[in-house]
């Protein structure tokens, strides 16, 4: 009885959204005025999905990103996990959540560079103390040679092109296997075809049915990867490809 | 794999946690050559209670350290005999004097008088010649460390000291005194030298019995003579420390240097592991973003600090192992008791903690949301 119990919750978090953002705004006060970056913006990441978050500079797109990851708490509104609302966790119960439920892939590769590359994709199922499977230890060389690394396993992170740092970010991003991956710009530090190769490798993990892929970017040459383009301007939803305008949903 | 990534960081950044290291060994160095200096004095002080293999000592009224001259009658000894408990009893005379030397220099020097024939409380080490040769009517000691300062005195020359004559008849190995020379001789030589009337002496010393309780003797005999003070050898031994830590500039002196390498070193470790936090916040940033927690932040410091302490402690106990060996048989006093090298090394690491601790708050306060930037 209980174990169905369980296995209803499970099967219900999955089908949910893996996020979902009620009405959340931001402020920032720069010393003089109090300045809304996010002006109450809804918005639900559907798995299945690459969703490109795009804008001009200054548009709120990576504050809302930030806020998606938990590392930036919102002014005002509410955020669910796969239907749960964690909008007043506390820091270390959002940490843990970012471990658990968020992959990040940043801007530039931020690899920790004293870490060797196994290293640095092992943090994020160790950190926190614990010691690593030695399933996680084998999904990472998987990864790693999935994405060609397999030779760089016990490189340092100098050693590697920006391409190759950027893919090894990705792999760390996916080693514990979570249903929401945030994407900051990956590609715009990298040459033609390293970005091919990093946007390539995200659109094919973003049809798994079970992970959501989120990238923010303002370049419109990466578009055309995108399954549903949300364009952001002044902390505010301007055009959402899933509804047309936003909240005027498409036929 | 928080200590992993701590140990790593540290490694990576050689130069700033070289520094850190530096700062671990200057607070030992620093404040382990001072407190060896002054654990050396500490020795010098109370030299003559600590080999002295009396139980209790017997001085003048009010007198709280073995260095003071005094006046007692030399007929408590017989009263002090007298008690069931006392294996052995001896008066002594501890006196200044002044040792001319071949060039007609004078040189103050601590006279100690022993009783013939026991000889209690003698030198107890030896370049040349015994104990017995004091029993020599004019036999006197010096020691090889005061052989400059005395002019070099020959082996078997008469000197003068205040004016009366002694033959060096032995050479005493390192036994100094806190005043500085000192020379052993018979009680009779002493009490010339220093002037005591016959049947007077400064200091009066005695062994109890194997299997009697000392500090009862001690009881007894401030009942029996109430116009002196009774104290037992370690009693003595420290009372002579604190009068020469109070009353002269060396506790403070040595206090002051001893706060100042702790200092000097909780600087550096505060400095240099700060900066280290600084070179590493967008790591700090990126563990914060892919789930570490801010105690996970300060496990990843605390095991840099604790490793920087304890590589900063194993090098600083080399440099001041090196420095105590260097200082064995010289004119600088060292000394170093079985109980400090740990004490010192847990006090060390406490230190390094807490200099770490503007670098921890640090590592925690960095914005996870700066890997965006």
């Amino acid at each position: 009885m209980i174990s169905e119990i369980v296995e209803q919750r499970i099967k219900a978090a999955e089908s949910a959204p893996p996020i979902q953002l009620e009405g959340i705004a931001r402020d920032f006060f720069d010393g003089k005025v109090l300045r809304r970056v996010l002006k109450k913006l809804d918005l639900e990441i559907f798995a299945g999905e690459l969703t490109i978050i795009a804008g001009p500079s200054g548009s709120g797109k990576t504050t809302l990103l930030t806020i998606m990851g938990f590392l930036l708490q919102p002014s005002e509104g509410r955020i669910f996990i796969q239907g749960r609302e964690v909008t007043r966790f506390s820091s270390n119960r959002l940490a843990t959540l970012r471990m658990q439920k968020i992959g990040f892939v940043f801007q530039q590769s931020v690899l920790v560079p004293a870490l060797t590359v196994i290293d640095n994709i092992l943090l994020p199922s160790a950190i926190q103390g614990q010691s690593v499977p030695r399933a996680v230890k084998a999904r990472a060389r998987e990864l790693l040679e999935m994405l060609g690394l397999r030779d760089y396993v016990d490189a340092m992170p100098q050693q590697l092109s920006l391409g190759q740092q950027q893919r090894v970010s990705i792999v760390r991003a996916l080693i514990n296997d979570p249903p929401l991956l945030l994407c900051d710009e990956p590609t715009s530090a990298l040459d033609a075809e390293s970005s091919a190769i990093v946007l390539d490798t995200l659109k094919r993990l973003s049809l798994e049915p079970t992970r959501a892929v989120v990238l923010v970017t303002h370049d419109p040459r990466v578009f055309p990867f995108a399954d549903r383009l949300v364009k952001i301007e002044d902390g505010a939803v301007i055009y959402d490809s899933r509804q047309g305008r936003q909240g005027v949903p498409t036929s | 794999m928080r200590r992993k990534t701590g140990f790593r960081i540290l490694t990576h950044d050689r130069s700033t946690t070289a520094g850190s290291v530096l700062g671990v060994v200057a607070i030992v160095f620093l404040v382990g050559q001072q407190l060896a200096i002054m654990f050396g004095l500490f020795t010098y002080m109370s030299v003559l209670v600590d080999h002295s293999g009396a139980d209790i000592w017997v001085l003048t009224k009010d007198v709280d350290e073995v260095n003071s001259s005094g006046s007692l009658p030399v007929r408590y000894v017989d009263r002090i005999a007298g008690l069931r408990e006392v294996e052995w009893v001896e008066p002594l005379i501890l006196g200044g004097g002044s040792f001319r030397s071949r060039e007609g220099k004078y040189q103050p020097v601590q006279m100690v008088g022993l009783p013939r024939p026991r000889l209690e409380n003698g030198p107890w080490r030896f370049d040349e010649g015994s104990l017995q040769v004091l029993l020599d009517s004019e036999g006197a000691t010096v020691d090889s460390l005061d052989l400059k300062v005395l002019g070099y005195p020959g082996l078997l020359e008469f000197y003068e000291v205040s004016g009366r004559r002694i033959r060096i008849s032995a050479i005493t190995r390192n036994i100094r005194g806190f005043g500085g020379t000192i020379i052993f001789t018979n009680i009779e030589k002493a009490r010339e030298v220093s002037g005591l009337p016959p049947g007077r002496c400064s200091h009066i010393i005695l062994k109890v019995r194997p299997g009697s309780d000392i500090t009862a003797v001690a009881t007894s005999l401030r009942t029996l003579l109430p116009s002196t003070t009774v104290m037992t050898s370690p009693q003595l031994s420290a009372s002579t420390r604190l009068f020469y830590i109070l009353n002269t500039g060396i506790g403070s002196s040595f206090g002051f240097s001893v706060i100042i390498g702790a200092l000097v070193g909780v600087v550096i470790i505060t400095l240099t592991m700060y900066t280290s936090v600084l070179n590493h916040r967008r790591d700090y940033a990126v563990l914060q973003a892919i789930g570490a927690r801010k105690r996970d932040i300060l496990v990843v410091v605390f095991w840099q600090a604790l490793i920087v302490g304890l590589i900063g402690v194993f090098v600083g106990f080399l440099f001041l192992a090196g420095f105590i060996a260097g200082t064995r048989n010289s004119q600088l006093p060292t000394n170093m008791p079985l109980w400090f090298p740990p004490l010192h090394a847990a006090i060390t690491l406490v230190l390094c903690l807490l200099g770490s601790t503007q670098a921890m708050r640090k590592a925690v306060k960095v914005e996870p949301a700066s890997v965006f930037r």
